[in-house]
């Protein structure tokens, strides 16, 4: 469960979030949109325990972040926009490196099922990854986020980079853990990939959310003409 | 941590600019270490050439005056200390040779930084060179990103999100990087070990280990601020400008303005006025009271009285002598108000900078490794002084022969036998030892760790929220 209530964060005099509420529940996949310096990022570090809230409650699994981060920690799942892992290491090492930091140990042959279930061919896992495309860099952050086997995914950005075949393999994935009953917030540009993955849309515009929209049944083309009519007219609706 | 640790040392092993800079400073750091021990047995074994030969001269010396034996006098080397293959300290300006006779104190001779223009310019090529200086800068260079890369490709935030803190990414770090400190520093300390084996003994251990903690404390401290202030600023620039700057300030700025203080507060007198000033009290007494002649007439009286005899050529014995000693005695006097004021200047001096390790740890450091290398100001006048000592007892024993040895008043033609010259003692001097030098630098080890206390202080208050991810 993803929980922010009626959050506010400044940064000198600049609001960047402003009276935010946002829920998500376990199984559902949340997308979050708008424009650049809307406050999406700022709700993941909000969210990742990065920043603290002016005011209001930003929870996660029904805990207050901030308290309780270590534990948090434990059953979240991160992958940000840009996934830059340590080049001098293959896929495998790095995957191995960080499922190590959350003490979690992997026998090698685990690793590399995490890291073909993310999407990377099986040839390229025990390359080092200064040889890697962006969107395979993407599909090993991917894998770090899936090792936690976590219970609430935060997604920056996840299909950057991608390209459109890995982009579906990653909403069939993301739909598979949110089936298992796993919590998903994805942040994106990304209308199409958003509208495909998501159950819910949220509209963020300098730091409120302007409009939630259930994605049922709503056509790609037509989840554009409202994200662009809300940007361009409407100021809050929700 | 472990992870972290590991990780580091796979990036520095697996970059080859980086391997390959601290193979480099392996094979130099050896080099030099090597090299400067080979130095300093030659000079170690030309000194006992010399001395031996200066020995012999003595032992072997024909029959003569002992008042012109003292104007031949004989040589002091200052010992060379084994650890001054690694810092040479003062050393390489003080010079190594003293002659000791009648009449007059010398000062050391033949400094290497008089005799060669290289030397007296750029310094020399010591191993403490590079472990001071190269190697801290080294260091910097190799941690300063240590934690702004990781906030610039925002893998941080992975990191973070891993459960792990930033007071351990910035602690683990610093730990992966001293590593690297202590392999270059522990090269060098087993070249010297391996090298010195037949030497060692327990002294020379005890400052081993000092001299190793020192520089051990000081990488850690250069080490692990150059990850905090890493973690600090919002860029690699910025961070790598903010340990440059922390270097020149502690290793060349604050020593220099220190020293200027320090000769500001506790200002020497210039050569000419302290030269001036000792033949004016020689000759016309100390602060212009009694006069040489005039010390010389109640001389006279005194032994004329105490032997009851009217003249000096009554006397059973050789007033020359007498003369010639209460003279050396007034010129110890002499020496003791003049050395002794210029060396008590010289050891405020150096205590002065000895606090200013509170402000900056370069100079605990450096005071350490003279001290522990036995190269410092205190090992220097501990030479002096017990060669001075040694002086006023030889020339003693010449100027008593020439008294009481069997001549009379002016037979300044007598001779004393050789076996006379021969029960002279030779001079052989044994440096502080290390429970000295532990206690003039107990004040140094401090700061190394109060500066320890700090970054560690540092490190763990610093919150995510501090930063700028």
């Amino acid at each position: 469960m993803i929980s922010i209530q009626n959050v506010q964060k400044s940064f000198g005099g600049t609001k960047a979030i402003n009276g935010l509420n946002l829920s998500v529940r376990p199984g559902q996949i949340y997308g979050l949109l708008g424009p650049n310096g809307a406050g999406k990022s700022t709700t993941i570090s909000l969210l990742l325990g990065l920043l603290a809230p002016d005011s209001g409650k930003v929870e996660l699994d029904g805990k207050e972040v901030l308290p309780n981060l270590k534990t948090l920690q434990k059953i979240t799942g991160y992958i940000p926009e840009n996934v830059s892992l340590y080049p001098y290491l293959t896929a495998k090492e790095n995957l191995e490196y960080f499922c190590k930091l959350s003490g979690i140990i992997y026998s090698k042959i685990e690793l590399k099922n995490i890291l073909i279930k993310s999407g990377l061919e099986e040839n390229a896992i025990e390359r080092r990854m200064e040889t890697y495309s962006k969107g395979m860099r993407q599909k090993v952050g991917i894998a770090i986020a899936l090792a936690k086997k976590a219970r609430i995914y935060l997604l920056d950005e996840p299909a950057s980079g991608l390209d459109p075949t890995s982009s579906s393999q990653l909403t069939t994935l993301l739909k598979s853990l949110s089936a298992e009953g796993a919590t998903i917030l994805m942040v994106s540009h990304d209308l199409f990939r958003v509208g495909e993955t998501c159950d819910q849309i949220g509209i963020l515009k300098q730091g409120e959310l302007i409009k939630d929209i259930k994605t049922e049944g709503l056509t790609s083309i037509e989840l554009e003409k409202i994200y662009l009519d809300f940007m361009h007219n409407k100021t809050s609706e929700s | 941590m472990r992870q972290i640790i590991f990780n580091e040392w796979k990036s520095i092993t697996r970059d080859r600019t980086i391997f390959f800079v601290v193979v480099l400073f392996l094979l130099s750091l050896g080099f030099v270490t090597y090299s400067n021990i080979l130095k300093n047995r030659v000079q170690i074994e030309s000194h006992h050439v010399a001395h031996n030969h200066i020995r012999s001269q003595w032992d072997n010396m024909e029959p003569t005056n002992p008042h012109g034996a003292a104007h031949f006098g004989t040589f002091a080397f200052k010992p060379v200390s084994i650890l001054s293959s690694i810092d040479e300290g003062i050393n390489s300006v003080t010079g190594n040779v003293l002659q000791l006779e009648g009449h007059t104190q010398n000062e050391l001779t033949y400094s290497e930084a008089t005799q060669s223009l290289n030397i007296s310019k750029f310094g020399k090529l010591k191993p403490s060179l590079l472990l001071q200086m190269v190697i801290p800068l080294f260091l910097i260079f190799i941690s300063f990103n240590a934690v702004s890369k990781e906030k610039e490709n925002e893998r941080i935030r992975i990191l973070l999100q891993q459960g792990i803190s930033l007071k351990q990414l910035v602690l683990s770090k610093s730990l992966a990087y001293w590593v690297v400190g202590l392999l270059l520093l522990s090269f060098t300390i087993l070249v010297q070990f391996i090298f010195s084996a037949q030497n060692l003994d327990r002294d020379i251990l005890l400052r081993l280990i000092l001299l190793f903690s020192a520089y051990s404390i000081y990488y850690f401290i250069i080490v692990s601020l150059s990850v905090y202030l890493s973690s600090r600023l919002n860029n690699q620039t910025g961070a790598l400008a903010g340990m440059v700057s922390v270097w020149i300030i502690w290793t060349i700025l604050i020593p220099k303005l220190t020293g200027n203080f320090a000769e500001k507060v506790y200002p020497l007198p210039s050569r000419i006025d302290f030269v001036n000033a000792m033949r004016e009290d020689r000759s016309k007494g100390i602060d212009g009271h009694s006069p040489s002649n005039e010390r010389e007439e109640e001389l006279k009286k005194t032994i004329l009285t105490k032997y009851e005899v009217d003249s000096l050529s009554q006397l059973p014995i050789n007033f020359d002598g007498l003369v010639m000693q209460a003279d050396e005695e007034y010129g110890n006097m002499v020496w003791d108000k003049h050395f002794g004021n210029n060396y008590n200047i010289l050891l405020e001096q150096k205590k002065l900078q000895q606090l200013s390790g509170f402000l900056n740890p370069f100079s605990a450091l450096q005071n350490l490794s003279m001290g522990s290398s036995g190269s410092d100001l205190y090992h220097h006048l501990a030479f002096l002084e017990d060669v001075e000592t040694y002086r006023r007892g030889f020339i003693k024993e010449l100027n008593d022969k020439h008294a009481y040895g069997g001549s009379k008043t002016g037979e300044w033609d007598w001779k004393a036998d050789q076996e006379f010259f021969r029960s002279i003692a030779d001079y052989s001097y044994i440096s502080p030892s290390f429970d000295t030098i532990y206690q003039s630098y107990f004040f140094d080890f401090l700061w190394l760790w109060l500066w320890i206390g700090l970054v560690l202080g540092l490190i763990f208050f610093t919150k995510i929220s501090d930063i700028t991810i």
